[in-house]
């Protein structure tokens, strides 16, 4: 085939055309002596009849089948030399894209598989996240309580079906090594709501969720995988969960979850209709949108409901539009929460990076074309078609974007990698994100867009009526400059201003992560290690033993070296779920309407704990041994005074918990301590009541059975691990270590989301200024060169090294200044998106403002050293003699 | 040899160039020549329409060329036609033929 023989031995073809052109030359040469011309006049009149021997050559070749794709290749593989011979540049501009594009890659697959991506079940737009609300004690999205649910599930119309749940983590005993799991606690409806079939056996049946029920137990597949090998038989079988025989019913598919809970078991509920628990508000409900029902239709019934609950329930507690509404919003809102708002801003944020990006290689190429100016003049002159030089910087652009992208690509799927890893917890649906063919296609998008963008900008110079201005004028280019300069004096503004837009942006919330990292917590987290213990109730029902055992092991963690003080509490600060307890309060009545007395976190803690965990009192005692022998005696914090005793000191008061319902005696408060931030390091800290450990059983009839460990301990983490393992098994070998770690940990565990957000946005900053500043020393250089003669006439008439420092500074300042004045204006009015994201600083915080100019300011200034110091070695004499 | 050599119409040029070959095997300069000459000096063919044509017609199957020396020994491609260049020209005749008749009738009509 002759399109193959053209493409493959393009070399011999070439070379047989050029032959073949030259003999008729020759021939014709010959013809014209013969004629009687002189040799010398033959020749010449040959050549001039002739024309062009390379158009000549170049109109043959785009005859030839495959010339379409051999001219692509031959754009490609001449793009590809010229990229070559100037490595410096092409790195450059390859880097560039690579960064926008791997940024944006990275970023945009982020957002696509959390914010745009339809949550993995069928229809699941229809699928509604029900929850309550106590305005007057501030709790947006609460809990709702069983028999709430089942009056809700009678009385609406709205929804097809509706199910409630919690999650958790229990023991699972299997395999050598016992583990803790995530669990969910599922009504039967569950399935149905969510519409998602078991892979194996059965989902619950009704029956299965009453109470009183044969226990039953669902398996995620991962953990089906990973704990059972996958046994192919596994239904039915039994497995023990937090000592408990559970029969397994059937098997989830891949990735089937609920709310980011990451369930491993699923549980059946077993809700008591008849039970009148409607104080105990402790399940979401999610509900499946009938047919033609529509989210805000669904909230309007609800408003109704919430009129008409009186009706329904004479007696007690319901739920009104006052002080205890409902409310529902779209699942996928829920699960995607304020990650949404975090995710669309650094989305925002590598859109300026990729806009910055690009008007740095459009600049690159500016210049380039620039310096090439004599190269086009000269191809044009010889022949070369506009269209063939258009082709040829549409190549270069398309192949820098090309090699861009690939880097780019690569970037974006190691640092998506990454970025999950690190990140795990933090962002929602993780098990979701992943480079998918939405995000490829974006990304080619944006190469081949930059490609053509880029390789046209060049063509704003190189017209052909300026083909002879640029061959006459050679190097000096005088006047026709200035337009040009225009163009990219506004590149470089533009490109600082998003910069400056961007780093006051990462400013902003890395001070809010500061100002978060430095708020005290309210005890001291150095030299302190935490682990958590879960005793099963089936193994330990006697609360008795629970507490022996708990306090044995405080005492043998106290003897390990290096261990100074060993301590246990219920919950583990600084990032609880509030609990939000009804007490009664001696001497307290609520306002008319208001709920009764609420305390917010309720906390049992061992004697030592306070010592343990540096956390002050301030008025009064802390728990003594002498507690576990005498009367029911609680702690408060400072919240807790302020909220309920005005400030006085409420030692010797009493409040009345209602931990083992009606029966519960009073309790006498001994101790103030300062407040322990409990609902997150940028929440309030909340009212909180201290119990002490050791005498609740003997008090109320129970002790909490999940328990937090702390070591006030000098070794290093790993050091204590083996003596932490060995000390809980001479206990009970069957008991997990859950999460071992530092408390500094612990507290950074808590601020993963502000973490993530202003790293990613610290890089992606620090991108920016750099590529602004490439772009300032690009341009800066540039006019140096220039300027070269005329700095080379000012030196000659006198000026000193001064005047020519200057003259560059000034131009370097002046696009600094423009950039930051464009710059600061637009983050004024962006910062506003970023507000809700902040914590102790305005959106117009000054000092960020001001910083960042001057760091920008300086950094214009660095990018002035080279130009400036190749301005003060212009020789005047070569300055003014060249060209 | 005519003061102003008139353009060649669209798709005359390959017929010109598989009648030139028709009698002999010729190089570049050649096939200017013979059409100069059958044409009595009314068609002119300049390199830059000659090569393209000839390679493209190559490609096309209808010639085949290889090296030879010319009358004064210089190294030159010598084009010849194949039968299915033969072929081409045979309908190419008739086809013109049957325009050429089409547009005296037309011209001739009142």
């Amino acid at each position: 085939m002759s399109f193959l023989r053209n493409l493959f031995s393009r070399k011999s073809v070439e070379h047989d055309l050029d032959e073949e052109v030259r003999a008729y030359v020759a021939l014709l040469t010959d013809e014209k002596i013969r004629a009687g011309m002189s040799p010398e006049d033959a020749r010449r009149a040959a050549r001039i009849e002739v024309g062009g021997i390379e158009v000549i050559k170049d109109e043959v070749r785009d005859l030839r089948s495959g010339a379409v794709v051999e001219a692509a290749l031959q754009d490609v593989r001449h793009a590809l030399r010229l990229l070559r011979r100037s490595p410096g540049f092409a790195g450059l501009a390859v880097l560039t894209i690579g960064l926008g594009i791997g940024a944006n890659s990275a970023i945009f697959s982020v957002v696509n598989g959390v914010v745009r991506k339809p949550l993995a079940y069928p229809e699941s737009d229809r699928l509604m996240f029900i929850t309550s609300q106590f305005p007057n004690i501030g709790f947006d999205k609460f809990w709702i309580s069983p028999p709430e649910y089942f009056e809700f599930a009678a009385h609406n119309r709205m929804f097809s079906t509706v199910a409630a749940y919690t999650t958790g983590a229990m023991n699972l005993s299997e395999g050598d090594r016992p583990e803790r799991v995530n669990t969910a606690f599922v009504t039967a409806s569950m399935f149905d709501v969510l519409g998602v079939p078991p892979a194996r056996g059965q989902v619950f049946s009704p029956e299965q969720d009453r109470p009183g029920a044969d226990p039953v137990v669902l398996l995620s597949h991962e953990i089906w995988q990973r704990a059972f090998g996958g046994d192919p038989a596994i239904v039915g079988k039994p497995v023990m969960v937090q000592g408990r025989s559970r029969t397994v019913v059937g098997v989830m598919p891949p990735g089937f979850d609920l709310h980011d809970a990451r369930a491993q078991l699923w549980l059946p509920l077993g809700l008591d209709p008849n039970a009148q628990n409607r104080g105990s508000h402790n399940f979401y409900l999610v509900g499946r949108l009938a047919r033609e029902a529509t989210p805000a239709q669904a909230n309007a019934e609800i408003e109704t409901m919430l009129k008409q609950w009186r009706e329904w329930v004479p007696q007690g507690h319901v739920p009104n539009d006052s002080t205890h509404r409902l409310q529902a919003a779209p699942l996928r809102v829920e699960v995607v929460g304020n990650v949404g708002r975090a995710l669309w801003v650094l989305q925002g944020a590598v859109v300026l990076v990729l806009l910055i990006a690009c008007a740095n290689v459009a600049n690159l190429l500016l210049a380039r074309a620039e310096s090439r100016h004599k190269e086009f003049a000269v191809r044009t002159a010889l022949g070369a078609g506009r269209g063939r030089i258009l082709r040829q910087f549409v190549a270069e652009g398309v192949v820098l974007s090309g090699l861009g992208a690939l880097f780019g690509l690569g970037l974006a799927f190691w640092g998506l990698k990454v970025l999950l890893a690190a990140n795990q917890d933090s962002i929602p649906r993780a098990s979701e994100i992943t480079l998918d063919p939405l995000v490829l296609l974006f990304t080619t998008g944006v190469a081949v867009t930059t490609g053509i963008v880029f390789g046209l900008a060049p063509l704003l110079h190189v017209g052909h009526q300026a083909v002879t201005i640029a061959i006459k004028e050679g190097g000096a280019r005088t006047t026709a400059a200035i337009g040009r300069n225009r163009v990219r004096r506004g590149l470089v503004v533009a490109e600082i201003a998003l910069a400056v837009m961007l780093v006051i942006g990462a400013g902003l919330l890395i001070r809010t992560f500061a100002n978060l990292t430095s708020v005290d917590a309210g005890f001291d987290p150095r030299s302190r290690v935490t682990f958590g213990l879960n005793l099963p109730f089936a193994s330990y029902p006697d609360s008795q033993r629970v507490v022996q055992v708990i306090t044995q092991l405080a005492r043998d963690l106290a003897q390990v070296p290096g261990v100074e003080r060993a301590s246990a509490m219920q919950g583990l600060p600084p990032l609880r779920r509030v609990n939000a307890n009804t007490v009664a309060i001696e001497g307290y009545t609520p306002a008319q309407g208001d709920p009764p007395a609420n305390i917010d976190y309720f906390q049992t803690v061992t004697s030592g704990y306070f010592e343990t965990m540096n956390i002050p009192i301030t008025d009064g005692r802390g728990f003594e041994a002498g507690d576990a022998i005498g009367g029911p005696v609680v702690i408060v914090n400072e919240a807790l005074v302020k909220r309920f005793y005005k400030g006085e000191s409420p030692i010797g008061r009493r409040i009345n918990p209602f931990l083992a319902g009606q029966n519960t005696p009073l309790f006498t408060i001994v101790g103030v301590t300062r407040d322990v931030k409990q609902g997150g390091l940028d929440a309030p800290a909340g009212t909180e009541l201290y119990f002490n450990f050791e005498q609740l059983p003997r008090i109320v009839g129970f002790a909490p059975l999940q328990m937090n460990f702390v070591l006030q301990a000098s070794p290093r983490l790993d050091a204590l691990i083996p003596q932490v393992r060995r000390a809980v098994a001479a206990i009970d070998p069957a008991l997990p270590i859950i999460q071992l770690r530092t408390m500094e940990d612990v507290i950074g565990d808590s601020l993963v989301r502000q973490r993530f957000l202003s790293q990613l946005l610290a890089v992606f900053a620090g991108v920016a200024l750099l590529l602004a500043a490439i772009g300032t020393y690009g341009i800066l250089s540039y006019m140096v060169t220039e300027r070269n003669r005329e700095i080379g006439i000012r030196l000659a008439l006198g000026a000193g090294n001064r005047q020519v420092v200057r003259l560059v500074l000034r131009q370097g300042i002046s696009l600094a200044l423009a950039g930051i004045a464009v710059g600061v204006a637009g983050a004024l009015v962006l910062s506003r998106i970023t507000e809700s994201l902040l914590y102790g600083v305005t959106p117009s915080d000054p000092l960020t403002f001001g910083t960042v100019a001057g760091v920008i300011t300086l950094v214009a200034v660095a990018a002035c050293v080279v130009p400036t110091r190749r301005a003060m070695r212009v020789d005047p004499l070569t300055a003014i003699r060249a060209d | 040899m005519p003061s102003q050599p008139a353009n060649l119409l669209q798709g005359t040029l390959d017929l010109l160039i598989l009648k030139a070959l028709t009698l002999e095997e010729l190089h570049g300069l050649g096939v200017s020549r013979r059409v100069e000459q059958i044409t009595r000096g009314t068609f002119q063919v300049k390199p830059g329409s000659l090569f393209p044509a000839l390679h493209r017609m190559s490609d096309a199957g209808w010639l085949v060329s290889s090296w030879g020396s010319s009358e004064n020994n210089r190294r030159a491609k010598y084009y010849r036609l194949t039968p299915s260049g033969r072929r081409q020209l045979q309908s190419e005749v008739g086809q013109w033929k049957r325009i050429a008749l089409a547009i005296s009738i037309a011209l001739e009509a009142t």
